[in-house]
């Protein structure tokens, strides 16, 4: 499973590409730290781009829970909740 | 495009179709206005954990205090068993407007076709009635539909009004399971499409599953379509 992630502030976003099937509503709703690449699949262009809350919404909007949260300060996963990913 | 945001909505009205289709309208409680583009959606918090599930918006935009949504029964996944289990007055929380399958303002073309399969009629619904009515859109406009039996189409009334009272625009329901007394077109949409010649300096906007967008996306290459002129939403 191959992954892409960047590392600046609070909460790390991570797509999980093998995951991701180009619904774009992560980029749609966090368009400065999300966009669809060539192969129409979500990347992370940058980790400070839209505040933490919109980080977190684009990342529960994703209907196959693609986009990892992770709190940078505790180490804690924070979306998908524990056991649903 | 307007950034979306966080609003809250209560559950006004329910409109069953069929035992598939039902329309969900909800009237917006905070902010109490919504300004969106036909043909984008919305996105709704349907667990208690924060997981979200997006449906087109199938009103148009001159109505900014409420918002239509059409739901497709036979998935039941998450958002599905959610919205079934509304009572009315409930409230929800939704982030919109979001997408950007919209008619481009700069769009050259002299003909407007629209091809949908299933649910994929609701974001047109939202587009053609935008373009007719509240735009007054001379251009030619098309419209294909496709859906497996007759018992599961709806809005047949509202379409057939767009058609006598608008002459440039041109319904064509197919069936892919019709039964003996269905005259129209049958088969799939790709069928209808090979069907009918295609119209110069057209626009073509897809919206349903994705083999169909694959489907007549490479049908529409073949007849000469070049690929710039295909807008297409894709639904999971």
């Amino acid at each position: 499973m191959t992954t892409q992630t960047k590392n600046i502030g609070k909460y790390k976003v991570e797509v999980i590409r093998d995951k991701c099937i180009s619904a774009a509503s992560c980029a749609a709703i966090a368009p400065a730290v999300f966009e669809m690449d060539e192969e129409d699949l979500a990347v992370v262009i940058s980790q400070d781009g839209n505040d933490d809350e919109t980080k977190l919404l684009a990342a529960q909007s994703c209907p196959t829970m693609a986009v990892i949260v992770t709190n940078t300060e505790t180490g804690e996963q924070v979306w998908p909740p524990a056991g649903d990913n | 495009m307007i950034p979306p945001q966080k609003y809250t909505a209560r559950l006004e009205e329910k409109l069953q179709y069929n035992n598939r289709f039902t329309q969900f309208s909800f009237e917006l409680i905070e902010p109490h206005r919504l300004e969106f583009q036909a043909g984008q959606y919305i996105s709704i918090q349907v667990s208690d954990k924060g997981e979200r599930r997006s449906y087109s918006i199938c009103s148009t935009p001159d109505n900014q205090h409420q918002f239509d949504l059409l739901i497709d029964y036979s998935p039941q996944g998450l958002g599905v068993k959610f919205l079934q289990g509304l009572e009315f007055g409930a409230e929800i929380e939704a982030l919109a407007p979001m997408g950007q399958f919209v008619v481009p303002k700069e769009l050259s073309a002299e003909h407007l076709v629209f091809v949908a399969t299933g649910s994929g009629i609701a974001t047109f619904k939202s587009i053609i009635e935008d373009q007719l009515r509240n735009k007054q859109d001379q251009r030619q406009i098309t419209l294909h539909w496709g859906m497996r039996h007759a018992e599961d189409l709806f809005w047949l009334e509202e379409w057939q009004e767009l058609d006598e009272a608008f002459k440039n625009f041109h319904f064509h329901p197919v069936l892919s399971k019709s039964a003996e007394g269905w005259t129209l077109c049958r088969g799939r949409v790709t069928d209808c499409l090979s069907i009918h010649k295609q119209p110069e300096n057209a626009a073509y906007f897809l919206c349903g599953g994705q083999a169909m967008i694959q489907d007549v996306t490479a049908l529409l290459i073949k007849q000469g379509i070049d690929q710039k002129s295909i807008l297409t939403e894709k639904f999971y």
